[in-house]
């Protein structure tokens, strides 16, 4: 109170000088730091907007055409057919990679040695670049009789797949490989679940005479739930935007049965420079991504008690 | 026995999972013709580091991983300066709209940075910065997720260092470098990690900026190699260079990147 006091005696001079003392790095760092904001974050947000209801032109001159291009997204099958793909590879994706996460997570927390050292490996691919993990995979599942996967298919007496090179298999090959790619980042978040359960709930299902699997469904499982919303959120927002596997190893083919949200954003954009009718894909992509946060919203906040 | 079930399984797992460093290296020691060929060939032992040398020889490459150092080192030193400055603004100074321009800047988060790259590369074009470092860098100097994580770092540390200092008739300067950097380090390498492995990773951004061949970082050069005929050797050899930097920083800092997924996931 006493300091308020003194405050409200010093004269404007001394109170803008006193503000400046205070506040110095505030004004100095927050304010450009805030225009960079506007320029690259916010100013382009609205300008996408504005793009969708313009036809675009790189060289000459633009002229706004209303709703022409949301209208074109509802009669594009190739969109419908895109959505559909990224639809499907989720599905193919999100649970392997939960299940795998927590796999790995459970045998690290097991009280293995060198579970540090595992944990390095596991978490390797996450860290690698995904042309460098895509140049190996197309390695793997060449379509013909002597690429590896078909080498040991071969052993088992299986006809070679076409793998990349199918329209029926290119987007699960795909799949698997960012289940490969992301499986270590989710295995550090059920892993941190997994040390916050108390180990006495454990004892305690020994004691009782439960068997590993049944502690593991009873006890393990349920109080992992937080973690499996928060996994499922970031999993399923992260195969909305399956792009680079895509770009890398087939092109959006064979038959655009590889075609996603974002390879197809990035063609008609970038390679046939339809610029406003992309804006509108990209603000596709925003909504179904937004509906995911807001479900996230909805769901996590009332169960976050665990973190 | 459960032991005993941990340990196959950590040894079947980590060997798939490392399979595929174990090809890079093999392919990249391997006759660019032959290197597509059987995996039986592999058994083979006329290993050769034919591979390397071309690459290295090829001037191309080389400013590939020269392109893709400045795309990287610039942002992760300035993020981690920017990103600690304001993370301690936020957790500590006590200003109008503090909180507003924060959640402003959270919920900027869920927007997906494939919706803001038509505008920026229109943008761009007109700053004259397509094939150009600053499309690149200019962006990335700064980034929401680092203030984020040292905010969440800062506010869990006690304000009495800072107000010592303040007695002592210490500024805002001072105190930063005196005592919030140096308290703050482990976040801040942290963020200096992600900010690497971001920026060295990046495919889909300089793959639209970057339309000329020497302005490629190592991820598109390498992806405009991808697929060609007998170039597998050269591929693995070219990945397996512009994986030593990823690894040496995995190595030396991963403590660092579990210890950040973890907290970014902290809300």
């Amino acid at each position: 109170m006493t300091e308020l006091t003194a405050k409200t005696k010093l004269s404007i001079g001394q109170r803008i000088k006193r503000n400046w003392r205070e506040h110095s790095i505030v004004y100095l760092f927050l304010i450009p730091i805030l225009i960079h904001f506007l320029i690259f974050q916010v100013f382009p947000f609205a300008f996408s907007l504005v793009l969708t209801f313009m036809d675009w032109r790189v060289i000459g001159v633009s002229e706004f055409v209303g709703f022409k291009h949301w209208l074109n997204f509802f009669s594009d099958t190739l969109a419908h057919k895109a959505i559909w793909n990224t639809v499907l590879f989720s599905l193919y994706y999100i649970i392997p990679t939960m299940a795998l996460g927590l796999t790995l997570a459970l045998i690290i927390n097991s009280g293995i040695k060198f579970s540090g050292f595992f944990k390095g490996i596991f978490f390797l691919p996450v860290v690698t670049s995904f042309v460098i993990i895509a140049g190996i995979w197309s390695w793997i599942f060449q379509g013909t009789d002597s690429g590896l996967v078909n080498s040991i298919l071969g052993i088992f007496g299986i006809e070679p797949q076409l793998f990349l090179s199918s329209s029926s298999q290119a987007l699960m090959v795909l799949a698997g490989l960012s289940i490969l790619k992301v499986s270590g980042s989710t295995m550090i978040y059920y892993f941190a679940g997994l040390q916050s359960i108390p180990s006495q709930l454990y004892e305690a299902a020994k004691i009782d005479g439960a068997n590993a699997f049944r502690i593991f469904w009873k006890i393990t499982f349920p109080l992992l739930k937080p973690i499996h919303f928060y996994v499922l959120i970031i999993t399923t927002i992260g195969s909305f935007q399956v792009f680079d596997s895509t770009y890398l190893l087939t092109g959006g083919g064979p038959n655009y049965s590889t075609t996603t949200i974002v390879f197809y954003l990035y063609q008609q954009g970038f390679t046939s420079l339809n610029l406003s009718y992309a804006a509108v894909l990209s603000y596709i992509l925003f909504f179904i991504i937004l509906v995911i946060s807001l479900i996230q919203r909805k769901y996590l906040g009332q169960d976050s008690s665990i973190y | 026995m459960k032991k005993i079930i941990s340990y196959v399984g950590v040894i079947i797992f980590a060997a798939c999972f490392l399979l595929p460093f174990i090809i890079m290296i093999f392919g990249s020691l391997r006759d660019m013709q032959y290197a597509l060929l059987s995996p039986t060939y592999w058994f083979s032992d006329n290993l050769t580091l034919a591979n390397y040398k071309y690459v290295l020889n090829d001037g191309i490459f080389l400013r590939w991983i020269l392109n893709s150092l400045i795309i990287t080192v610039v942002p992760v030193f300035s993020q981690m300066f920017f990103c600690t400055i304001l993370g301690y603004i936020f957790a500590k100074k006590q200003f109008a709209g503090r909180e507003a321009i924060f959640w402003v800047f959270m919920a900027v988060i869920m927007i997906p940075q494939q919706l803001l790259i038509i505008p920026k590369y229109i943008m761009f074009s007109n700053f004259g910065w397509i094939n150009s470092y600053e499309a690149l860098i200019v962006p990335e100097i700064w980034g929401i997720m680092g203030v984020f994580l040292i905010r969440q770092y800062l506010q869990n540390i006690p304000n009495d260092f800072e107000e010592a200092a303040k007695i002592d008739g210490a500024g805002d300067f001072t105190i930063f470098m005196k005592i919030i950097f140096p308290l703050s380090v482990p976040v801040v390498a942290t963020v200096g990690t992600f900010s690497f492995i971001g920026n060295w990773n990046d495919l889909f951004q300089p793959l639209i900026y970057m339309t000329k061949e020497e302005m490629f970082p190592v991820t598109v050069g390498l992806a405009s190699l991808l697929g060609k005929e007998g170039h597998f050797g050269i591929e693995m050899a070219g990945s397996t260079l512009s994986f030593i930097p990823t690894f040496l920083i995995f190595l030396f800092f991963q403590r660092y990147f579990t210890e950040g997924i973890q907290l970014s996931g902290l809300k």
